[in-house]
């Protein structure tokens, strides 16, 4: 009888380990414990609003103006470049226009979420955002920071989603290299906090150090020409005939406060 | 203790193991963190009767894997398989001095760790940080903090 109680569990633990990583079945029983588990962020959240509500009621009304004229600065700037970006965008219409393409800049929605929690597991990389499905956020959708991608949105519940991040292990995102259109797959290292790598790009082609990859778009599953990673290191591996490249993230993870939801116009 | 108040202690000890599971810490002390809820169980493992151990392994477990957005079954399973690793030396643990409890406890998270790695290996691969090795050893320091302050939880 004591036997059957421990083997049981093994047994059930077994089974569940099996129908998770081949199948899709249980999705829904994890997304309805997920929401019911929800409030454990807001709790180990409490802390950081307790502190910036006494840092709001702590501040000083000079610093605040200061830090708001300063902010109305960098909002002009960037409506300037914006600027060069409209006068882009209307210059390749009417290239597109004239060449008959069919061609068209994709235009994206963009919603504001706060990084709640960073990495809760030992295995991986990932991130919770304070936005869930009550907000609009779907599975697969694309996040970016100020620099670079972060990540997709693997799990939603209500209130919060969570974020795995690009240079998790079992994360892999179609990208291009900014110069040439070369494309490759990134693929997230465990051993290394911020490296990832490329793979699938043949040996002879032309990458070199510094140069840029962005997201691809290839297969439709993430925006096309969104920063991803500086490479850093290239090597040719004997008997391989893949170039080893690693990529250096454009985006600092450890520093990420907030983050923005990307998704297609017609989502 | 009443199985009602078994209960009670259970549930106050998950979710405490839980909220500080979820605490974001940088990388490297996340890895080589202490296992929580396995020490937090096994503190609860050593007061109870050993009715709903296996049962209350695998639920638990599987709210760690939900939370943590792992496989499902992956903690559940390695946390059955500890913890009937502690309910046989039960009796040797409860008038065992602090040391030996303390060897007791790095076993057990050796246990739980070599199961939760291998699962990890065959389903996604030998890729991991070998901080995460640390973990049995920080579990065993950590002990004597963690049942004097779930003894306090407790009374």
């Amino acid at each position: 009888m004591r036997l059957l109680k421990l083997f049981l569990p093994i047994l059930i633990s077994i089974i569940l380990i099996v129908l998770d990583t081949r199948f899709s079945y249980l999705d829904n029983f994890k997304r309805f414990t997920l929401t019911l588990l929800s409030p454990i962020y807001f709790v180990v959240d409490l802390p950081n609003h307790v502190i910036d509500w006494v840092n709001d009621k702590g501040s000083e009304n000079a610093k605040l103006v200061s830090e708001n004229e300063y902010l109305e600065g960098k909002l002009t700037e960037l409506k300037a470049r914006l600027q060069t970006y409209n006068n882009l965008v209307l210059e390749n219409q009417k290239i597109s226009g004239l060449l008959d393409s069919s061609y068209a800049i994709p235009e994206h929605q963009i919603k504001l979420a706060h990084v709640k929690s960073i990495s809760q597991s030992r295995l991986k990389k990932q991130i919770i955002i304070d936005k869930g499905f009550n907000d609009g956020v779907t599975l697969s959708q694309l996040i970016v920071g100020s620099n670079g991608v972060v990540g997709h949105v693997t799990q939603v519940t209500p209130l919060y989603s969570t974020v795995q991040l690009i240079t998790d292990p079992t994360q892999h995102m179609p990208v291009k290299n900014s110069r040439n259109g070369i494309r490759g797959i990134t693929k997230g290292l465990a051993s290394n906090e911020k490296g990832m790598i490329v793979e699938y790009v043949p040996l002879e082609s032309d990458v070199k150090l510094g140069d840029v990859f962005v997201t691809s778009g290839i297969g439709n599953s993430y925006p096309v020409g969104y920063l991803v990673g500086r490479v850093t290191e290239i090597n040719t591996l004997l008997n391989d005939s893949f170039l080893s490249i690693t990529l250096q993230p454009l985006q600092n993870m450890n520093k990420l406060e907030l983050v923005l939801i990307i998704s297609e116009k017609n989502d | 203790m009443t199985n009602q108040n078994h209960m009670l202690l259970l549930s106050k000890i998950s979710i405490i193991a839980l909220i500080i599971g979820a605490i974001s810490l940088p990388l490297v002390i996340e890895l080589s963190s202490p296992l929580w809820m396995l020490v937090c169980f096994v503190y609860w493992v050593i007061y109870t009767d050993g009715k709903w151990i296996y049962l209350s392994a695998l639920i638990l477990g599987l709210l760690m894997d939900v939370l943590q957005g792992g496989i499902l079954g992956q903690n559940a399973f390695a946390l059955v398989i500890s913890s009937a690793f502690i309910f046989n030396v039960k009796k040797s643990f409860f008038v065992s001095n602090l040391t030996t409890q303390q060897v007791y406890i790095f076993i057990g998270s050796l246990i739980y760790l070599i199961t939760f790695l291998l699962t990890h290996i065959l389903v996604q691969g030998f890729d991991f940080s070998w901080l995460i090795l640390i973990s049995p050893f920080s579990s065993a320091i950590m002990w004597p903090v963690i049942r004097f302050l779930l003894a306090k939880l407790k009374h």
